[in-house]
């Protein structure tokens, strides 16, 4: 709690991806998510900035805003942005 | 070599592993009239307790354990060839143990019954997930002096708070010593449910009935 | 001399001066390097370590910029599991309800389920409501979907598996037979887990995450190892692997990966055979000594964590929660002394992840 990117509220998600999926260490993940993103590192933590961000690209936030993507159609926007496969929207494709 | 270097060395046989000197040193002790009980307390014991160290420190692995157990075993009963008759003591103790019910992990628990079975007691063991009932129909029937319970798991460690009560309700909570153990239980929690002795290892656990036993 | 708040191994509050608590920090190092086989840490971040104990605010952060992730412990589970022992608060929704909680009331960076007990054993008899629920997660969230399971080789033993308990043959002096059970085990937890990866990958889930590995030792290990190193080969299957000890207990203790004998490793070693047999992620441990104060612990962990950062190429998210990493063994870890603990493993330790 007191040291967590607090996932789509920010882009925690976004970086346990990397390292999930490419083996990233920390600092690598989150200048490989900010460079994608076309932000910087102090950014990818700030819930204020990442709302924005979030929505402008698709890519699902916290807040259910009506309109916005969710889920599947969320993912499938994150697996374009980041570049990597993400099982589940290979699987809809 | 004085008594001290022949516990030392015997110690060190036990822990090596090497029966032939530990053989050889016991009769060369006993010939020179070193106290037979003290070879095993201060020799044997003590090399036991230090297998316990090193596996608790993660220095030797189960198999020597087991074997350093076999080895202690049986320098122990030619040690006790030269105890006369009336002085031999059957055990240092009767011990119940096991991992209570609903809770299946017994690797701890295993390893505390072979070391304490080296360090001369008798452990009477009730396996995994053990009815609570049977700890104390165990206790009673053997005359135990220690009952001990092991739980992994915080909703299964409720149990060793429930066999303290069953021993009382049995009347013989005050002629048995309880021992706990196992990843959640802590001395908060032995000072919690009363019991005697809270072990945080096998060679702990040793160390700690030895003490409670002779207090 | 003023005393500061601080805890026990247990949870217990107590009360210590400055130079108690740097004394604690001082031998909880030292018996990382002794005992964990580790560099001790710099003077700097022993004193960091003290600054972070001494401060008298309940709960501590980081930099932002320095903030982790977290792939957690089934925690999403936990709002319905009516279990203590597995933290379940019990409220009664069920497991893709609880998992949209964690993702989008708690901010948790995955999702994470597990069938009730998370033994693969277990498991592999209920795939069928697992991957109803993957499917379900795949449809409705946004975070990496991981699935958890344990191998928890106990189950293989009689009454539960086919096998005799390779504990009890040992302690019937049974070594060889003790051993050449394990070894016997090995394939079938292999197989076990490749079906359950098979299943989750197949309707959708980002990883699998194979929990407290070695908690039945070396060859629980051998088998978890050789369970990842075909998973990623064959179905391409990131995996996860969580440690259930600070050092893998050699209850075989010859049994080796690539050369390496498991039984005894240490976390910086068994990064390396970790990232050897495929895996992503490497979640090391460092039980907590209750006798000790929390200080003492973290201490010890921050130290062990830094060299496994060290010696590893992969993420390293260490085990931090009830009895592990320095959190106390207590049912509810007081966030004072989780989020010290949280804090010094991220900025002296240099931990990716929790």
């Amino acid at each position: 709690m007191s040291v967590g990117m607090h996932g789509i509220r920010t882009a925690g998600d976004l970086v346990l991806r990397m390292q999930i999926s490419k083996k990233m260490r920390l600092n690598e993940a989150k200048e490989y998510v900010a460079k994608k993103l076309g932000t910087d590192v102090y950014t990818l933590s700030d819930e204020y900035a990442m709302k924005e961000i979030r929505e402008e690209l698709g890519i699902g936030t916290i807040n259910a805003v009506p309109g916005q993507p969710k889920g599947l159609k969320a993912k499938a926007k994150i697996a374009e942005l980041l570049d990597i496969k993400i099982p589940c929207v290979d699987l809809m494709r | 070599m004085s008594n001290e270097d022949v516990f030392e060395k015997l110690a060190e046989c036990v822990v090596e592993n090497d029966e032939d000197t530990g053989a050889d040193l016991i009769g060369r002790a006993i010939a020179d009239g070193v106290n037979p009980v003290e070879i095993i307390e201060k020799g044997l014991s003590a090399g036991m307790l230090e297998v316990g160290n090193r596996f608790e420190d993660g220095e030797i692995f189960l198999p020597q354990v087991m074997m350093a157990a076999a080895l202690m075993t049986k320098l122990v009963a030619k040690v006790q060839e030269h105890i006369p008759a009336g002085e031999k003591a059957a055990s240092n103790g009767k011990i119940v143990l096991g991992t209570v019910e609903g809770d299946v992990h017994d690797i701890g628990k295993n390893i505390v019954k072979v070391l304490l079975q080296a360090n001369g007691y008798e452990v009477f063991d009730l396996g995994r997930d053990a009815p609570l009932t049977s700890f104390i129909e165990k206790a009673k029937e053997v005359d135990a002096d220690v009952v001990a319970s092991s739980a992994l798991m915080t909703g299964t460690m409720a149990f060793q708070a429930d066999i303290e009560n069953m021993l009382k309700e049995a009347g013989i909570r005050d002629r048995v010593k309880t021992m706990v153990g196992g990843a959640p239980c802590t001395e908060h929690w032995r000072e919690k449910i009363g019991a005697d002795v809270y072990a945080s290892n096998a060679s702990d656990a040793v160390q700690k009935v030895r003490e409670a036993l002779t207090n | 001399m003023s005393k500061i708040h601080t805890r026990m191994g247990d949870g217990r509050r107590v009360e210590m001066t400055r130079e108690e608590i740097k004394a604690e920090i001082e031998d909880g190092n030292n018996n990382a390097a002794t005992k964990g086989k580790v560099p001790s840490l710099t003077d700097d971040e022993l004193d960091h370590l003290v600054d972070i104990f001494t401060t008298p605010e309940r709960f501590v952060s980081v930099n932002p910029e320095d903030l982790v992730v977290m792939s957690t412990d089934v925690a999403p589970d936990t709002i319905f599991m009516n279990y203590s022992e597995y933290g379940g608060v019990g409220v009664p929704t069920d497991t893709v309800t609880a998992q949209m909680i964690a993702e989008r009331v708690c901010g948790s960076d995955c999702v994470q389920n597990a069938f009730r007990g998370g033994n693969l054993k277990g498991t592999s008899v209920s795939i069928m409501q697992v991957r109803q629920d993957i499917e379900a997660l795949a449809m409705n969230t946004i975070a990496p979907i991981i699935y958890t399971t344990m191998p928890n080789m106990g189950a293989y033993f009689k009454p539960d598996g086919p096998f005799d308990n390779c504990g009890d043959l040992m302690a019937a002096g049974k070594i060889k037979e003790g051993q050449e059970t394990y070894e016997a085990i090995v394939p079938s937890i292999v197989k076990d887990a490749m079906y359950i990866s098979e299943m989750v990958t197949s309707i959708g889930a980002d990883c699998i995450n194979l929990d407290t590995a070695a908690a039945a030792g070396d060859a629980e290990f051998q088998a978890v190892l050789e369970a990842t190193e075909k998973i990623t080969k064959e179905l391409g299957l990131p995996v996860l692997i969580n440690m259930s000890n600070h050092f893998v207990m050699g209850m075989h203790g010859e049994v080796e990966y690539n050369g390496k004998r498991l039984a005894g490793m240490m976390p910086h070693d068994q990064a390396k055979v970790v990232e050897e047999s495929g895996a992503s992620v490497y979640g090391p441990v460092v039980n907590t000594n209750t006798k000790k104060s929390v200080a003492w612990n973290v201490a010890k962990a921050a130290a062990v964590m830094k060299e496994c950062g060290k010696q590893s190429n992969l993420p390293i998210h260490p085990n931090l929660g009830m009895g592990v990493c320095g959190a106390p063994m207590a049912e509810i870890p007081p966030i004072d002394a989780v989020s010290r603990a949280a804090k010094a493993l991220v900025e002296v330790g240099r931990v990716d992840g929790f």
